[in-house]
């Protein structure tokens, strides 16, 4: 019966957005990119580069059949407020999202990614 | 039903989502100032306006709609995005809007549904 409950989570898990999996995938990327560095102006491209990239190469090693899009924020912690929202229209049933805020003492970091099924 | 759009091609038009963005972002927070109380309803409202829009078109297209809204105080700020799909069909629009106390980034991305 135990084996039974395994595979039947095994082929649900197999199949759609796993929100669990990509979370790791993402919090991996961000810390080894960031870490425990300040907010550099002349780096921050770098970086936001290197953690989609990251991410998107990870994402398509799952050989999942869906397309992705990913976006990264980096702010500056200086009081500053900040506030984002999206919206999306697809197939509740094949599609999903994962968003993942990190800091450090001196930056927020929010990435979202969004997988569609083909 | 064969096609959405009758002789049309499926293929993602920046220039028009754009324009109809911006209309939507000067209609939500055009004229006011950062409100730390407001902004939750700004981008909520913001990217349900544009969704709304685009999906009237009827194109057969997935659309994922993203707004950021920052207050301008000396904080720096970046953003990357990146896709995998399909590019001769997919597409993505990105538009950047300010005043004198706020930034506005808002993204539409397509994703082209199979017919």
């Amino acid at each position: 019966m135990l084996l039974e409950r395994e595979i039947t989570s095994w082929k649900r898990h197999k199949a759609g957005f796993v929100v669990e999996d990509v979370s790791t995938i993402i919090k991996e990327s961000v810390e080894a990119t960031i870490g425990g560095n300040a907010y550099q102006h002349n780096r921050v491209n770098q970086w936001t580069t290197s953690i989609v990239e990251q991410c998107l190469s990870q994402l398509s090693k799952l050989g999942k059949p869906f397309k992705y899009i990913i976006t990264c924020v980096i702010m500056q912690k200086n009081g500053a407020g900040m506030q984002t929202a999206s919206t999306c229209f697809w197939d509740n049933s094949t599609d999903g999202s994962c968003t993942v805020r990190w800091e450090n003492k001196f930056v927020y970091c929010i990435v979202s990614v969004f997988g569609l099924a083909i | 039903m064969e096609e959405f759009n009758s002789g049309e091609e499926v293929v993602f038009n920046p220039d028009e989502i754009s324009v109809s963005v911006k209309e939507c972002v000067e209609g939500v927070i055009g004229g006011t100032d950062y409100n730390q109380s407001k902004v939750n309803q700004w981008t909520a409202s913001i990217v349900e306006h544009s969704l709304t829009h685009l999906v009237k078109q009827g194109r057969p297209f997935k659309y994922i709609v993203n707004c950021t809204i920052m207050q301008k105080s000396g904080a720096g700020l970046h953003t990357a995005n990146s896709c995998y799909w399909d590019t001769a069909t997919d597409g993505s629009c990105t538009v950047r809007w300010e005043n004198r106390t706020m930034y506005c980034v808002v993204s539409v991305f397509a994703v082209a549904v199979a017919l």
